[in-house]
């Protein structure tokens, strides 16, 4: 029943798909190359949540659809659950994964991490870039995880934040 | 035998039906399909009185006509699966299973890339597979 997928296929598929709509297609336009990685993942996610959830129970509230995104859903994907997950109780939640598989084998542009003989305006320049480009391969999951939920029934938005490699945390904010 | 079988989106919009029967008979299952809809939100919102276990997907017996059995299914995406049948003793164990089979055919269609989420399943190929399941069905039963 089990099929597989390559890991380093996905991987190379995840920053070709990254750079091809960054460098190539939206090369003019930056800003329209996130919302169409995130419309990616969005139907990706609403598809694997359709699988995922054939054999189970439905959902009786938010909290045990995002416990299911946490555990079984992340399980399926990256062979390992969520680490953290914080909520205020009003709608918001933090799922923190301190080793977020599509980041894992990736490394920050030594020529902007080796800046100290450089001017420090520089530095947090090339740093903000190598984070603007981490930050470009997050849309992808964030998708994923907005199509899961909303083809779940819950309507949300996803945005995701790196502390530090390859530690990531997503924030679910479900619309009222 | 089944006689219709019908999968409803989660605004109750037809995404696919399809009946089984020689006699020109498709718009009055289309009504019993129609019908069973409001008994499906009816159990969802009332779980007390829903099926054997809470939230289960499967809806059990929604209700039996003069000639026929409906039975309904709801996913956890909200979409529901409906089946109308002739035969008057249907073993629960045959219709959750053909369910299960169903389920597996409808996430093997919406998952081709091709597919427009919420609009109608064309796909020839998963019209086969259902009537394969629907065909198996009576031997199961019969068996």
């Amino acid at each position: 029943m089990g099929r597989e997928v390559s890991e380093s296929c996905v991987d190379s598929l995840l920053t070709e798909m990254v750079s091809s709509y960054c460098n190539r297609l939206y090369a003019n336009k930056p800003e329209l190359a996130a919302p169409r990685i995130e419309a990616i993942g969005y139907q990706v996610g609403h598809q694997l949540s359709e699988r995922y959830t054939m054999e189970r129970p439905r959902f009786s509230d938010h909290l045990e659809a995002i416990k299911f995104i946490c555990k079984d859903f992340w399980s399926e994907l990256f062979k390992k659950q969520i680490d953290n997950l914080k909520t205020n109780h009003r709608g918001t939640f933090v799922l923190q994964d301190n080793k977020f598989r599509w980041l894992s084998h990736m490394s920050v542009d030594p020529s902007s991490e080796n800046g100290s003989t450089v001017e420090d305006n520089s530095v947090a320049a090339g740093e903000s870039k190598a984070t603007q480009a981490t930050s470009m391969h997050l849309y992808f999951p964030c998708g994923i995880i907005r199509g899961a939920l909303s083809n779940l029934g819950i309507p949300c938005a996803v945005s995701a934040d790196i502390s530090n490699l390859p530690a990531c945390s997503f924030v679910i904010r479900i619309k009222a | 035998m089944i006689v219709c079988v019908a999968v409803v989106g989660h605004q109750n919009n037809p995404l696919y039906i399809q009946s089984f029967t020689e006699a020109d008979d498709a718009l009055k299952l289309h009504h019993i399909v129609h019908c069973s809809l409001d008994v499906v939100d009816e159990r969802v919102n009332n779980p007390k009185k829903s099926g054997p276990t809470l939230n289960e997907t499967f809806l059990g017996l929604l209700y039996p006509t003069e000639n026929y059995k409906v039975y309904g299914y709801l996913t956890n995406t909200k979409v529901k699966f409906i089946l109308v049948t002739t035969d008057l003793d249907v073993r629960d164990a045959d219709v959750r299973n053909f369910f299960r089979r169903f389920h597996a055919a409808y996430v093997d269609a919406v998952s081709n890339p091709f597919h427009v989420p919420d609009k109608k399943i064309t796909s020839r190929t998963f019209a086969e597979r259902v009537s394969n399941i629907v065909k198996s069905f009576g031997l199961s039963s019969a068996g």
